[in-house]
């Protein structure tokens, strides 16, 4: 359909403007290509969505625009022309729900009425630009003059039927002259763009056996020409399932009659129509017999076409009785497990499953409290997360809410049922949260805190929102009337920020003990530590958006997590306090920094020679070996536990569940030694070297180093680069220094491959947390290795404790991390001991690398090389660093974005 | 019906200046007025020294009661540079006035809704006063750009500011109701209509909707602008402009930047942009991508960077930043109307301006005639 449609456009008219709509999202017509509009929305065109409208179940009815737009409706027409219906109440009641249903809310509308008032009605909810269907010059002109104007200042594009004041035009004669008259009254009386008039020219009823119906499906083909031909960028659309109506009752006929007559429409220049997208046959895949009988009713090749196709489509009928055909294809991401598929429902906003889902978790989980505090507030915080990026938007942060509000709702009979155990069991017990919102005295802006509001009303809170410019004694008042768990201020002006400092003071003269909360646009979490935090002894936290108020609330009014919480932000706020009490440093220019390198004072004695140059591979690492090189401690942090190996298996708090993993790792590294399902890799090499610059040379190698300088002015403190741990040039001193790669991935593939084709993500995360500690533990080893190369090492007594803790000489930093943060000098590492070749590892085009669980870096030997973080550098070292890796600058801004001291634009 | 026609016009003066170079809007009223250290007696007066409610932050009142220090700031804007200065009208209509004079019904558990709203509009006190201001600050405005004009011997021109309202059209404060609205298109349109009459008679010449962060109140701000144009004979330019969020959207109702373009297209409008919200920075992928698609003068005014509550000027950037943010906008040809929002004083205008002289307005897509 579509080829054969784009080919006709393309010799048709080049320069026709496409249609150019909006929901939330922009919408633009391709030209040749055939705009699906969804009719389940029209009561006319659904019994279902009639019913649930009459029946006040506007609710379900959204979900009826949600899958049309699933479907792959671009735009989904809305009629509520129905006797029983108040047209305008629903009309505007179903699009203010649309409008806060951000999946649909990105398609533009067809607002689809016979009366004026409920287009209307329907134009005052669109935010974007939708389409009028429909007008005509049924009433004459002056009515069709004004009611396009009104169009028109809306912003709409305009369905016009093809009817006059003597009615519907029948004939392709008809449809022609009333479309132009129609077209010239708006194009050159009204002003109305042409791109923007969608004529209708009436599909008509073919075989209902009267012999003047027979040329309808050929005159509307006709017409779609001769409008696409005679009038510059008009479009055209038509209610295709007319076209049919003779064979209610037989889908097999109708379906093949709406895509063929389709197809030859379309090829005409026909751009839209009122279709089923769920119900349209393929026109290839037509039954070849009945694509005949139907194209002759179609283009009226014969007298007897009628009977033909009745004929054949009773005989079809028959056949196919039975046949069921599934509209709806299942659902990937329901097969996934339940934490996934209720964060897919939050962030997504689907609240279809959201009951059956909280429901499975809570049989999993035990406890509804375990349930909302666990995977409904993480998928709460991916919402976050997504919304901090840009990725989401304020309204789907609402809906997301809403579907939370479900969750919630279905879990509370559980909560009361447990409230209620305890109480028998004479335990105390904890009522729902209660917070008191208000934007501050003075200011009079609350649509965010509103959002917030809803959010948390969602949760189960008990909000009292006191509304706009609310006096502090006001607000403290009500918090003492009400026993609030909690107070939030609101403000988006900056005079606001004293007020909540007042209030905050307040709070501590009158001994309050609530947490206050501080939100709007022109707080911030830095304010709120320096200006307000200080003058009120009891938590007061900065909420970044609505987003973010769960998470906190939650916190501070849970038992267990409320004193981790609250560590956690005192820490975070003094730093802020710290940090900006202390004057701001001063940054060097890259000329001040070299004068500040480290001092180093060069003697041949400090330089240690290897016993080999060049490099030598680890064909196969022992397992075993590396097994007592682990360090531990960041095997817990894969799995979100805090604290250091091995006091953490005797942690009260997470000491059960950290043992409990830890057994497991054991058991699995047993199975991986044992069976060698894991293979480490790695090479390493040394190359002579001396520091040119802030670039180290290995002049036999014929590569070069290139290294940045810190420009961070501290007080007696160095300006370092890696540089600076090999002897210059000057010197005349021999120097050296090495580099390594090392994996211990390869296997890690097909084990983590093999657990999750399982359904056992448990052990597939845990085969990756323990490759991950096996390259670090080759690291580890093969440095002592290469210390021993150089000599010093030999000496060395140290447990493997104290080498995890990195007490001995030289160091081995890797591109990427603080010291040199420029990914892109692995590349460089790559060539010198032709890594690719040698282990088969390789770099991604990111210089990340594969496979995971592989460690590279850089050896320096030299007994005063520490590591140290580059921090922030200016733009003159940018550009000469530019210049000496023969790049733009632009390219190193990319690369070194974070460590920028200055705004890149663009 | 006139007034839809699409007439000969004759060319406006500023689209004269448009034609030929990047013109300046001026920066932020409020921040700059927080520099006079006026208190809560000042902005009183005697007009409004017994309200019940603060007004200090009720900035469009110090049109008002303070007058010389309010076209002591439009005459600082017009002399650092500004083409184009706004009208001290952002929250000049009868609904954003009202929070300031009468009591919010949540502080007695109650609720505001399309009926306390419709109370609002019929409120004769609340209606004159958005007269009062919007007519009074358009005054003021038209003679300080005339008279700046007359001195320099360059024309001026009063943009009537029409803000986007302390409630939204497309947003559910109900957690049960996603449904529910606080107010009606039709009561928004009419707190509109009263404010455009009112610039209109205080002599702009032109209307700027501005810092819209929602679409559905845009929209209304533009069905009322072409219902008093329509109704009165008489018509002015119209600018649009938006403030949108991290992914270039309209801040409440979500809507991105093409879409907005295709929303207010319809009103052949004299400029687009985006102004508050963001910084510069931020701004410039969605800047860019209007200054692709808009078939009409692009403007950009916005904040001093993203708010900072410990900074001076409640704003991070400066007047050198700014003017190199700006100047970058320039160079890249995204541009015809520049300016600031939030945090920008005169000084920074004067900066802006400065950079901005003498670089090459972006070149104007006409859309292909019919």
């Amino acid at each position: 359909m579509r080829d054969r449609a784009a080919h006709e456009w393309a010799t048709q008219a080049v320069d026709v403007k496409p249609l150019r709509l909006s929901g939330s999202q922009p919408f633009t017509q391709q030209l040749g290509v055939y705009m699906m509009i969804g009719e389940r929305t029209n009561v006319a065109g659904s019994p279902k969505f009639a019913r649930l409208v009459k029946e006040g179940k506007y609710e379900e009815a959204v979900s009826v625009a949600r899958q049309q737009v699933e479907n792959g409706a671009n735009v989904i027409d809305i009629c509520m022309d129905e006797g029983m219906i108040d047209g305008v109440a629903a009309m505007t009641r179903y699009l203010q729900l649309l409008g806060s249903e951000p999946e649909v809310a990105k398609v533009p509308f067809m607002v689809d009425s016979s009366k004026w008032e409920v287009i209307e009605a329907g134009l005052k909810c669109l935010q974007g630009k939708g389409i009028v269907n429909s007008i005509s010059l049924k009433e004459g002109e002056e009515k069709f003059r004004e009611n396009a104007a009104k169009v028109l200042k809306y912003g709409a594009a305009v369905v016009v039927m093809a009817f006059d004041e003597n009615g519907q035009a029948a004939t392709f004669e008809e449809k022609i002259r009333i479309c132009e008259r129609a077209y010239r009254i708006l194009v050159d009386e009204v002003g109305f763009p042409p791109e923007d008039i969608i004529f209708d020219p009436n599909i008509l009823t073919v075989a209902t056996g009267m012999e003047e119906h027979n040329n309808y499906a050929l005159d509307f083909i006709n017409a779609t020409r001769w409008i696409k031909q005679n009038l510059p960028h008009a479009k055209v659309s038509g209610g295709v399932s007319n076209i049919s109506f003779s064979f209610r009752g037989n889908n097999k006929v109708r379906e093949a009659m709406h895509s063929a007559f389709l197809y030859h429409a379309i090829a005409a220049g026909m751009d839209m129509g009122i279709v089923n997208a769920g119900m349209l046959e393929v026109y290839e895949e037509i039954d070849p017999e009945l694509k005949v009988l139907v194209e002759d009713v179609l283009l009226n090749r014969r007298p007897d076409a009628t009977e033909r196709l009745v004929e054949f489509g009773e005989a079809l009928k028959v056949a196919s009785a039975g046949d069921v055909v599934a509209e709806k294809k299942a659902e990937e991401w329901r097969s996934g497990t339940v934490e996934e598929r209720l964060s897919h429902s939050l962030v997504r906003g689907i609240d279809a499953y959201i009951e059956i889902d909280a429901e499975e978790a809570y049989q999993k989980l035990g406890r509804p409290l375990l349930v909302i505090e666990g995977p409904l507030m993480a998928g709460m915080s991916v919402v976050g997360d997504l919304f901090g990026a840009g990725k989401m938007f304020l309204p789907q942060v609402v809906k997301s809410a809403r579907v939370m509000k479900k969750a919630v709702a279905h879990l509370t009979p559980y909560m009361e049922a447990e409230k209620a155990a305890q109480e028998a069991a004479g335990e105390i017990v904890k009522a729902q949260g209660k917070i008191v919102l208000a934007t501050v005295k003075g200011d009079v802006h609350d649509i965010g805190k509103n959002i917030v509001g809803v959010v948390l009303a969602c949760n189960n809170y008990d909000v009292i929102d006191l509304g706009v410019m609310v006096s502090c004694e006001k607000i403290l008042q009500r918090a003492k009337d009400e026993k609030a768990d909690m107070i939030g201020l609101s403000g988006l002006i900056t005079p606001s920020l004293d007020e909540m400092v007042h209030v905050a003071k307040e709070m501590e003269r009158q001994g309050f003990k609530l947490p206050l909360l501080i939100g709007g646009a022109t707080t911030s979490r830095a304010h709120t530590a320096i200006k307000i935090a200080p003058h009120y002894s009891q938590p007061v936290v900065h909420v970044l958006d609505a987003s973010r108020a769960v998470p906190v609330t939650t916190s501070l009014l849970s038992d267990d997590g409320r004193e981790e919480f609250e560590a956690k932000y005192r820490v975070e706020y003094e730093t802020l306090r710290i940090n900006y009490s202390q004057p701001k440093q001063p940054m060097a220019t890259l000329e001040e920094a070299r004068e500040r390198r480290t001092p180093i004072v060069w003697k041949a004695e400090d330089l240690a020679v290897p016993e080999f140059f060049g490099s030598r591979v680890i064909e196969e690492m022992p397992l075993k070996t590396l097994r007592e090189y682990i360090d531990w401690s960041p095997f817990f942090h894969t799995w979100g536990l805090k604290g250091l190996y091995p006091r953490i298996l005797e942690n009260e708090s997470n000491g059960v569940e950290a043992t409990k993993i830890f057994n497991d790792g054991q058991k699995l590294l047993d199975r991986i030694v044992r069976e060698k399902l894991l293979t480490a890799k790695g090479v390493f090499g040394f190359f002579r070297a001396e520091a040119v610059g802030d670039d180290v040379k290995l002049p036999e190698a014929g590569e070069t180093l290139y290294f940045l300088r810190q420009q961070t002015k501290r007080e007696g403190k160095p300006c370092r680069s890696l540089a600076d741990f090999v002897a210059p040039v000057e010197t005349g001193l021999a120097d050296s220094m090495g580099a390594f790669a090392v994996t211990a991935g390869i296997g890690l593939k097909e084990m983590t491959e093999k657990y999750r084709a399982e359904n056992d993500d448990y052990n597939a995360i845990m085969a990756e947390a323990l490759a991950d500690r096996l390259a670090e533990a080759f690291a580890e080893y093969l440095h002592k290795q290469a210390r021993d190369v150089w000599g010093y090492g030999r000496a060395e007594t140290f447990t493997p404790a104290e080498l995890i803790e990195e007490k001995y000489r030289g160091i081995r930093p890797a591109p990427g991390y603080p010291a040199c943060p420029d990914h892109t000098e692995k590349g460089t590492i790559w060539r010198l001991l032709d890594v690719e070749a040698t282990t088969g590892m390789v770099l991604t085009e990111s210089f990340a690398m594969w496979p995971g669980s592989s460690v590279s870096g850089l050896y320096f030997a030299h007994p005063e090389s520490r590591y140290f973080s580059l921090g922030k550098i200016e733009r003159d070292q940018v550009e000469e660093y530019a210049e000496r890796k023969g790049w733009s600058v632009l390219e190193v801004e990319r690369w070194l974005g974070p460590n920028l001291n200055y705004d890149v634009v663009g | 019906m006139a007034g839809v026609l699409d007439v000969v016009k004759v060319q406006h003066p500023l689209e004269k200046v448009l034609e030929e170079r990047i013109a300046i809007i001026d920066g932020a009223m409020g921040t700059t007025i927080r520099t006079y250290g006026m208190t809560e007696a000042d902005i009183r007066g005697e007009r409004f020294k017994d309200s019940t409610k603060d007004m200090l932050n009720n900035g469009d009142i110090f049109s008002l009661t303070q007058p010389a220090m309010i076209c002591d700031i439009h005459r600082r804007f017009l002399e650092a540079g500004a083409d184009i200065i706004e009208t001290n009208t952002f929250g000049a209509t009868s609904i954003t006035q009202s929070e300031f004079f009468v009591d919010d019904p949540r502080e007695h558990g109650g609720r505001k809704d399309p009926e306390f709203y419709q109370k609002i509009i019929d409120d004769k006190f609340l209606s004159g006063l958005a007269w009062d201001i919007n007519e009074t600050s358009a005054r003021q405005c038209r003679e300080w750009a005339d008279r700046v004009g007359n001195d320099t011997g360059r024309q001026r021109f009063v943009a009537g500011a029409i803000g986007p309202l302390t409630v939204s059209l497309s947003n559910s404060p109900d957690a049960d109701d996603a449904g529910f609205r606080v107010v009606t298109f039709d009561q928004v349109k009419h707190a509109y209509k009263e404010q455009v009459r009112a610039l209109m008679a205080g002599g702009s010449d032109l209307l700027l909707v501005e810092t819209i962060f929602d679409s559905l109140n845009a929209k209304a701000a533009l069905v009322a602008i072409r219902e008093v144009f329509d109704e009165d004979g008489t018509e002015l330019p119209v600018s649009i402009s938006a403030a949108v969020g991290r992914g270039g959207e309209t801040l409440i109702s979500a809507q991105t930047t093409e879409a907005f373009w295709n929303a207010v297209k319809h009103v052949k409008p004299l400029s687009v942009g985006l102004n508050c919200s963001l910084g510069p920075d931020l701004m410039y992928p969605f800047l860019s991508e209007l200054a692709e698609k808009a078939e009409t003068y692009v403007s950009a005014y916005p904040n001093a960077g993203l708010p900072n509550p410990l900074a001076v000027t409640g704003f991070d950037l400066g007047p050198e930043d700014m003017a190199r943010f700006l100047g970058n906008f320039a160079q890249d040809g995204l541009i015809n109307i520049a300016g600031g929002c939030c945090g920008n004083t005169p000084e920074h205008i004067a900066a802006i301006a400065k950079a901005l002289e003498g670089k090459a307005p972006r070149v104007l897509r006409r859309a292909v005639a019919a």
